[in-house]
């Protein structure tokens, strides 16, 4: 289903809309005023909507019977009558989001405006999709059975480790993109979709854990920052104008692409500077002898990871220090051309290679003040993120409650009441063979699940 | 062990030794003349009362005096309203274990904002973040207990049995992770096992709860519950039912330790080290006080702990000898 494709068939042969398709876009106006805060009583949906009295009092009592304002509340008495206070009702569904690393899984349940409410994290191999699909589910399921009223789910958000190449103009997915090798086989939005009923996007984690950033972390309120993710892949995500930059296909910041070189050798950045790498020099200090830490972690454990390098090094291990520098100045490089080109307010750093140790931040800083114009770094400050995978997880849930309430697609689903009945969604349904749903009829509610379940 | 738990955001944990204090610190610290305040969510259970002591007792060792602990008993508005008083006394940090995932997050946050560093245990209120409104969570492995429990429990099980699992009907991220490692150790070794969730909404309803789980489901053939004080009501109930079911938990609590010495229906615990975990604690908020730099999530690995090992984990654990019960329990003492 393509946005847009609807609005235009809606459309009267002399370009003015009927009146039935006004009423629908003034609903969805005042619904996302309320629900973005730029008013919040009826007299000032009536200023900043431009509405008359009765538009505004019809729309409000639709919205109310559809569950998605109220109007208890009462704000403070400026002279006379204490006006009722319009809310948007956050609580009337769920949202579920889901990140995905190459070796960690995340779920969170987050309300409408895509606060995150409850979040759950672990390890994971991914390279087995089957089991990882069933884990995903596994733990929705566990994330629902926690909530005592078992809202509607409205919608799944999952975060990915790869650029995600999907359609720009697709309100939701039907099928899963291909995001790492022989994911788009992997069934994974096709079996959300049938298991829970509910609609399902897919974003890279570099765009959701920006996102995430600019919401909730150390970019709230700015108008330009960098986010740069150092794990097994090095990815960029952009911040400019306060909103996230998409690019022509959503491939941005595939910084990790670039070749740089160290010594005699030259690479991709992934390969020279990404947990690879730090993983296998490593291994190689512990092996000849050059780092005593690793050494005894490899005894132990008889495996080394990137993240027992970066904690050597955090405890003063001379080697580790050193990989870890390493890795910092050829990443400070990338980033101080991106810094110079830019000239970005904030430089986040994240990913569990950036996040478990002090010394990739420092080489990373000393790179970039040392190779940008004073004029970028006189108020540049790059700190470390401190929202680990919950950054994906908030996110993913924000670009989540964007899409529902996307004006085009809200237009879509507002009058049923519910996203889930979208015509177009539960013609989906059908075709994949989940359900006896026919077009018209009244979907299921996602499941419920008893408070004593298996 | 090494830890398999991520921490509450998704962090790797970091070990203790992460924030070692040298003797210049010590006297750092010393030079400071530090005032602490300890906020725990109960001081009911032998768990709380251990760890407390590894944070008074190292505190101590740094001249830190502790000014209040306060019991919190379960309760989210005991903890606002200790959370509030301690901000008027002007500490220099509070350490506290957050009752709940939400309405006790603002005054968390309110600790941070008034400049007081704060140091949470085992539980992190959804939205706080690391360096941001706190400075470190302290806890032990969760996941990892659960895991264990799992295992102990495992061996317990008939084929095709099925399995209660009695959790905490709160969000709170360290039965949360108990009960989620839990469920995926059974269904990756023991597909064969069927797992039949309840859960408790206070300690006096544990009891309760088991009586519902088992009328229900009478094939369930063993129990895990999610820490020792419900389960001592688990035991009982088990009991007055006439019913012998194998029973898993965490924690080397006083009553748990004795009936595994003893045989009884507890067959293995996932232990912690409390009074360790007191000290990392103490450790890591004279780390954040002296403004080094803090990991997000000190972890400390969990214990598994049987009959054949139960006296070394009691004196491991509780720091003394194990009581004459569980000495004659395990025939090493004669008894009378």
């Amino acid at each position: 289903m393509k946005k847009g494709q609807s609005a235009t068939n809606r459309s009267t042969g002399n370009g003015r809309p009927r009146s039935s398709e006004a009423a629908t876009a003034s609903l969805v106006d005042v619904l996302n005023l309320v629900r973005l805060g730029h008013a919040g009583t009826r007299q000032e949906l009536e200023r900043v909507g431009e509405y008359g009295r009765a538009i505004v009092a019809d729309r409000l009592a639709t919205l109310k019977d559809l569950g998605l304002v109220d109007e208890n509340a009462t704000g403070v008495a400026t002279g006379g009558r204490a006006p009722r206070l319009v809310q948007f009702m956050k609580d009337r569904a769920r949202l579920v989001s889901v990140t995905l690393d190459q070796s960690a899984v995340g779920v969170g349940l987050a309300d409408l405006s895509g606060k995150l409410l409850s979040e759950h994290h672990e390890m994971i191999d991914i390279s087995d999709q089957s089991a990882t699909v069933d884990r995903i589910c596994a733990l929705i399921n566990w994330l629902l059975t926690r909530q005592l009223d078992a809202p509607d789910l409205w919608g799944i958000s999952i975060s990915v480790p790869g650029p995600v190449l999907a359609n720009p103009g697709t309100s939701f997915l039907l099928k899963t993109p291909d995001f790492l090798p022989n994911w788009d086989s992997s069934g994974l939005v096709e079996t959300l979709t049938d298991r829970f009923q509910t609609l399902v996007w897919i974003h890279s984690n570099v765009e959701t854990m920006t996102m995430g950033e600019l919401h909730g972390g150390a970019g709230i309120g700015l108008q330009s920052m960098l986010f740069v993710k150092v794990g097994q892949r090095i990815g960029a995500g952009l911040v400019s104008d306060g909103h996230p930059y998409h690019g022509a296909a959503g491939a941005v910041g595939l910084i990790g692409q670039l070749p740089v070189t160290y010594r005699d050798s030259t690479g991709t950045l992934d390969a020279m500077a990404g947990a690879e790498m730090i993983r296998a020099r490593g291994l190689e200090a512990a092996k000849s002898g050059g780092s005593p830490h690793l050494d005894d972690t490899l005894a132990r454990g008889g495996d080394l990871t990137a993240i027992d390098v970066c904690q050597a090094a955090q405890m003063g291990d001379g080697a580790c220090v050193e990989i870890l520098m390493q890795s910092g100045r050829l990443i400070g490089g990338v980033v101080a051309t991106l810094a110079n080109m830019l000239n970005p307010q904030l430089i986040v750093l994240a990913g569990s290679i950036a996040q478990t140790n002090d010394i990739l931040l420092a080489s990373i800083r000393e790179t970039v003040y040392g190779a940008s114009h004073p004029l970028v770094t006189r108020d540049l400050r790059i700190l470390r993120s401190q929202m680990s995978n919950s950054a994906a997880l908030l996110g993913a849930a924000s670009i989540a409650a964007e899409a529902l309430f996307d004006p085009i697609f809200l237009k879509e689903w507002i009058g049923l009441g519910t996203p889930t009945r979208n015509p177009d969604f539960v013609q989906s349904l059908a075709a994949l063979g989940s359900s006896s749903l026919q077009s018209g009829e009244t979907p299921p509610p996602p499941p419920k699940i008893s408070r004593t379940t298996t | 062990m090494t830890i398999i738990g991520l921490g509450p955001h998704g962090e790797r944990a970091s070990p203790p030794e992460r924030v070692t204090l040298l003797p210049q610190d010590i006297a750092a610290a010393r030079a400071k003349g530090l005032r602490i305040a300890l906020v725990m969510h109960t001081l009911e259970s032998d768990w709380s009362r251990h760890l407390v002591q590894g944070v008074v007792g190292m505190m101590g060792e740094c001249g830190a005096i502790v000014i209040d602990v306060v019991d919190c008993n379960f309760s989210p508005e005991a903890q606002i309203a200790a959370l509030r008083r301690l901000c008027d006394e002007k500490p220099d940090a509070i350490v506290s274990l957050p009752v709940d995932n939400t309405t006790v997050a603002q005054d968390h946050i309110a600790v941070s904002n008034a400049g007081i560093k704060l140091v949470l245990i085992d539980n992190v209120p959804t939205g706080m973040l690391p360096g941001k409104d706190y400075a470190a969570l302290v806890s032990v492995d969760n996941y990892g207990l659960g895991k264990i429990a799992a295992e102990l429990l495992s061996d317990h099980l008939p084929a095709n049995a099925s399995t209660g699992l009695l959790g905490y009907d709160a969000d709170f991220f360290a039965v949360n992770e108990r009960e989620i490692a839990f469920s995926q150790s059974m269904e990756r070794n023991r597909p064969d096992v069927t797992v039949r969730t309840a859960r408790f909404s206070s300690l006096d309803d544990a009891g309760e709860q088991t009586r519902r789980m088992l009328a229900d489901y009478p094939d369930v053939a063993g129990l895990f519950v999610v820490w020792d004080t419900p389960c001592i009501d688990v035991i009982r109930m088990v009991s007055e039912l006439k019913l012998t079911l194998p029973i898993t938990t965490v924690d080397l609590g006083q009553e748990v330790t004795e009936n595994l010495a003893k045989g009884g229906a507890v067959v293995g615990i996932a232990g912690q080290r409390p009074f360790q975990q007191g000290e990392a604690i103490a450790k890591t908020t004279i780390t954040a006080l002296l403004g080094r730099p803090c990991p997000d999530w000190v972890a400390l690995p969990g214990l598994a702990v049987t009959r054949s090992n139960v006296i070394e984990c009691y004196q491991s654990v509780w720091r003394k000898h194990a009581p004459r019960e569980i000495l004659v329990g395990l025939d090493v003492l004669r008894p009378g």
